[in-house]
């Protein structure tokens, strides 16, 4: 009996070629985006889960805030390890790191700049799990000047040499190499090639509470619940910070905390990937997001049901041509078992079919999947048990959701009117299909909609004003090689005719910002934190930011080194009134507290991405590493080569680069890019299941109507009136998605538009643009095959009466 | 009204091709009530089908009215149809999901007719046809004979110029069969021409002519009148 299922399974998939591919294509596509999207989501909830105790290890992080400015920091104050784990028995270990951004790395003659490197405790190994191949694999860090250095790490100075008892520099530092490390794992929330022993780090032996800048990891007794150590955690601040606090800023704890808050909290480690809200600049890396892990989960789930949901109906459209062989298979005294039994093996025939195409489907997108998510997922991955059940069980489920209905639909025909082709479909039935192909447009028009606004808000932060010209603006951040040689590099670089001005500031408005941040005091009490930009008289024309009040510094006036220009939100939010220039403010430099006369307001730019407001930021009148230059005309690339001959005239053993501003604006918004680009690929995916859906519902449609087709032709009617008559029905589905999937679509870009702080608005156009744009899609699919019903001629539906 | 001349027809498949039509030659004149008589597969139905436009022929002139209609394309041929030719079906072919009264319509609706028009032209007929009382079923609700009635009504609310039926009585009981035969010589007292295919000889007495055919082609002709 099964091979006859097989045999007349495989027949019938020869048979309608058209249909069958249709089928199976788009169940394919459906289980090979949901599968991509598994496998990236597995990836990113994988992280730090190697470590053998990532269920004791927490992170300590600091929150906090001031005068209503919330601080929120990954980093914390070095002492704040060592003291848990005194004060607190449930401590079993702590450890920190610290991290050096691009160290120069000497080994021989050369010089590398790319290496990350961090200083670690001793006891770093005991708490994350990173096996040491080769070496002391006992205690490699107890000493100072030692270093571990992952496995590529080693073969980039070294090659095959043996790098164990060798000396490498690190900024002119002399360590000791004592043990390799392997790569460390991908789904790690850090990565270091250099791990350096933090006993000789005199940094770390600082005891401020008042400075921060250590990462650092607590290994709690297991099974401990960590919220009920965490609520101690105030006590132990207010026992080492306060005294520390009275001392410089005058205030007793008691005090500062009236108004303001400040605590300690601990991070689970399997947390900090996709949970992570702190400063970009304690962030270590660009971490995952959990709101999209949620997002793809459910689009992968919408993508599967969808797929599904077709291949219901595409079976029951194709079914109703077989309503002869059923009532023939019904005379000649088939049960209705047998009938469910065969419908079910084709449902399994074509979904098991379906199943290696979007195996092949995966292997040939991966590729570019990973670079679009920035991952490297592997195909063996694939391989891996729980996949390999999921794709069986997937098979199995599959197989019944799309085959139990089709299969029962077509048994029960009762054989003279499936012999004589004469069946109706119930009201009920067609509620269903109705109902399925809302849920796909839903979907679909949803899609659509959330692309359109993410595209409008990328438009908007491209045109946005942002305060400075952002074109043409070649960054040298590294010119600080140079040494004393910066003026001569800058005074030629001048010479030539496509620069229009340089400044010696780095500076950048974009992109990876060396801000710094100082604290200004009012009243000889600390009021807030403020950015502090080093800039010359070259900055403001040559990055052709605007000044609307008072002077630009000038060579002219002799030392500005106590005037500052201060931006418009420095204004408003320090309230220096409607005539600000002249007054003064105290700003904590370098430790000192100094009184800086205003001397020039310059009109807000952005300074940090269009997430977040524009805050308070002073400019001082002082050079800092670094050159921007403003070019003018086309020839960018020639003025570059140019330039990079004039580096290596100077011989500093410092390979040429440079950054265009405008490249690092973008890079900013990466994230949002690649989010937008990710929901265009799967509206495109979701909108082309629910089309081949549609096709399917609408050949259903017309093979049920053939005979009122052709009665209608009879009687007069156009090509057109009956394609029209046709798409009317669908149509109006369609509309009604709209009125779920719109509400649904702008409430939740809605919360996407919250994370900018500047951002476009939700229009109607937009909804209209939407809606159109799907009825467009549906009607194309629906024409095409009811013109194509509609054309055939009328004679054929009324003969086979 | 009707002239057709060497008509001919042929089915195709991959091995064989069938004549349907040999040749065919005849006129009908306005007001005509002719029959068709033949054995099954002798071309009734095609030559029916041509007549009515719904098919092309493969050689041959037809004239309908004074115009030569054999080459004119679907649109043209659909216009002409709608405006001049009502059909009446063995198996009435009523569409399911309509009332009587939407059934009815429908040609109305093809031809733009103005709503409260349709429902006047729609009532009129109904009553003519006596399923007045019936406009709010479906068809599956009636008799065979009244949904034949049902059908006939549809042919003539339009005040087609030609009424092409076949086999009206085919699937129905004498006495139902006699009514439907009886409306028909009715609007041919009207003025409407009719051309009737049957293997019905008594049926074919209604008429005023009749045309026997075999393979395709026309054998003999008897007047009754």
């Amino acid at each position: 009996m099964i091979r006859n299922y097989i045999k007349i399974a495989w027949r019938n998939l020869i048979k309608n070629k058209a249909i069958s591919s249709i089928n199976i294509i788009g169940l394919a596509i459906g289980i090979a985006s949901c599968l991509l999207i598994v496998l990236f989501v597995l990836d990113e909830l994988s992280y730090d889960r190697f470590n053998e105790r990532k269920d004791e290890v927490f992170r300590v992080v600091f929150r906090a805030n001031v005068n209503g400015e919330l601080i929120k920091e990954a980093v914390v104050m070095p002492p704040v390890a060592q003291t848990l784990k005194q004060e607190f028995p449930e401590v079993v270990d702590a450890t920190r790191f610290k991290r050096i951004p691009s160290p120069k790395v000497s080994y021989e003659k050369n010089n590398y700049r790319n290496g990350k490197f961090a200083y670690v405790d001793p006891n770093f190994f005991d708490v994350f799990t990173l096996p040491i191949i080769k070496g002391n694999k006992v205690a490699p860090l107890d000493k100072p000047n030692t270093i571990v250095l992952t496995k590529n790490e080693a073969i980039k100075y070294f090659g095959k040499e043996d790098p164990i008892g060798k000396i490498l520099l690190v900024n002119d530092l002399q360590f000791e190499i004592t043990a390799i490390i392997d790569n460390m794992p991908n789904n790690s929330h850090f990565h270091f090639d250099m791990l350096a022993s933090m006993v000789g780090y005199s940094a770390a032996k600082n005891t401020s509470w008042m400075n921060s800048g250590f990462y650092t990891y607590l290994v709690l007794k297991k099974g401990l619940d960590y919220k009920s150590l965490e609520s101690k955690f105030s006590a132990i601040i207010e026992k080492y910070m306060g005294p520390q606090m009275k001392e410089e800023t005058g205030m007793t704890f008691a005090e500062f905390t009236k108004d303001n808050q400040l605590g300690l909290f601990l991070q689970p480690l399997t947390d900090i990937h996709l949970n992570s809200d702190f400063s970009s600049a304690s962030t270590l890396e660009q971490g995952g997001d959990m709101k999209s892990v949620y997002i793809f989960c459910s689009i992968a789930l919408f993508m599967l049901l969808i797929a599904c949901v077709n291949f219901m109906n595409l079976s029951t459209a194709s079914a109703t041509k077989r309503a002869k062989e059923v009532g023939v298979r019904k005379v000649l005294g088939s049960k209705k078992s047998q009938l469910i039994g065969q419908f079910l093996t084709e449902a399994f025939f074509s979904t098991a079919a379906a199943m290696l195409l979007a195996v092949i489907l995966i292997v040939i997108m991966l590729p570019f999947f990973n670079n679009l998510f920035d991952k490297e997922l592997q195909m063996t991955y694939l391989l891996e048990p729980q996949i390999v059940f999921t794709l069986v069980s997937l098979l199995i489920v599959i197989s019944l959701l799309a085959g139990v209905y089709p299969a029962f639909y077509i048994a029960s025909f009762k054989p003279i009117a499936a012999l004589k082709s004469k069946f109706l479909s119930t009201g009920n039935k067609k509620g269903v299909r109705s109902g399925l192909v809302v849920f796909q447009f839903v979907i679909s028009a949803g899609l659509i909609l959330a692309t359109l606004i993410v595209d409008k808000q990328m438009t908007f932060i491209q045109n946005k004003d942002i305060g400075y010209n952002k074109k043409q603006l070649l960054v040298l951040r590294e010119s600080y090689f140079l040494g004393p040689n910066q003026t001569s590099f800058k005074n030629q670089i001048l010479t030539d005719p496509r620069v229009e001005r340089v400044t010696s500031s780095g500076h950048v408005p974009a992109g990876v910002t060396n801000n710094s941040v100082t604290g200004i005091y009012v009243n000889q009490k600390f009021d807030r934190r403020v950015n502090i930009f080093y800039i010359d008289d070259e900055y403001i024309p040559t990055m052709g930011m605007k000044l609307i009040e008072g002077r630009n510094f000038s060579n002219n006036f002799g030392a500005d080194s106590l005037n500052i220009i201060v931006n418009e939100t420095t204004i408003n939010k320090l309230g220096y009134g409607s005539n600000p220039i002249g007054k003064t403010m105290i700003i904590g430099v370098n430790d000192d507290l100094k009184t800086f006369k205003i001397i020039g307001v310059v009109k807000d730019f952005h300074f940090r991405s269009l997430h977040q407001k524009i805050e308070p930021l002073i400019m001082l009148n002082k050079s800092s590493s670094g050159l921007i230059v403003r070019a003018k005309g086309a020839d960018m690339s020639g003025l570059i080569t140019s330039i990079s001959k004039l580096w290596n005239n100077y011989q500093v053993n410092e390979p040429f680069t440079y950054t265009l501003l405008d490249d690092s604006y973008n890079e900013t918004y990466m994230a949002e890019q690649r989010m937008g680009t990710i929901l265009k690929i799967f509206a495109i995916l979701t909108i082309f299941i629910a089309c081949l859906g549609l096709f399917g519902l609408v050949t259903f449609t017309t093979e049920q109507r053939f005979k009122e087709i052709g009665v209608r032709k009879v009687l007069g009617s156009t090509v057109s009136q009956i394609v029209l008559m046709i798409s009317e029905y669908f149509i109006k589905l369609v509309m009604v998605s709209f009125a779920i999937a719109f509400p649904l679509g702008y409430y939740s870009m809605n919360i996407w538009l919250q994370d900018f702080a500047y951002r476009t608005k939700i229009e109607w156009p937009t909804f209209l643009i939407a809606g159109f744009i799907t009825i467009c899609i549906a009607f194309i699919t629906i024409s095409f095959r009811s013109i194509k019903a509609a054309q055939t001629n009328p004679i054929k539906s009324l003969r086979t009466e | 009204m009707i002239k057709i001349t060497d008509l001919e027809k042929y089915y195709k498949t991959e091995e064989l091709q069938t004549i349907a039509l040999n040749k065919l030659s005849f006129d009908v004149k306005k007001g005509e009530f002719v029959a068709i008589m033949g054995p099954s597969g002798c071309g009734k139905s095609t030559l029916l089908n041509i007549l009515g436009m719904l098919d092309d022929s493969d050689g041959g002139s037809f004239i309908f009215n004074g115009e030569e209609v054999i080459h004119y394309n679907e649109r043209k041929r659909a216009n002409i149809r709608k405006h001049n030719i009502g059909f009446v079906f063995q198996s009435f072919n009523l569409i399911d999901q309509l009332t009587v009264f939407e059934n009815v319509e429908l040609p109305l609706i093809y031809t733009g007719v103005k709503k409260a028009e349709r429902k006047k032209k729609v009532h009129e007929v109904l009553e003519k046809m006596q399923i007045m009382h019936r406009r709010k079923h479906f068809p599956q609700q009636l008799s065979g004979g009244q949904q034949q009635r049902v059908a006939v009504a549809r042919a003539v609310v339009n005040n087609p110029k030609l009424i092409l039926a076949d086999e009206p009585t085919g699937n129905l009981d004498s006495s139902n069969g006699n009514e439907v035969m009886d409306l028909l010589t009715e609007l041919n007292k009207q003025g409407t021409t009719i051309i009737m295919v049957t293997h019905s000889e008594h049926d074919a007495k209604f008429s005023h002519r009749i045309i026997r055919m075999l393979d395709g082609q026309k054998v003999i002709e008897n007047s009754l009148i």
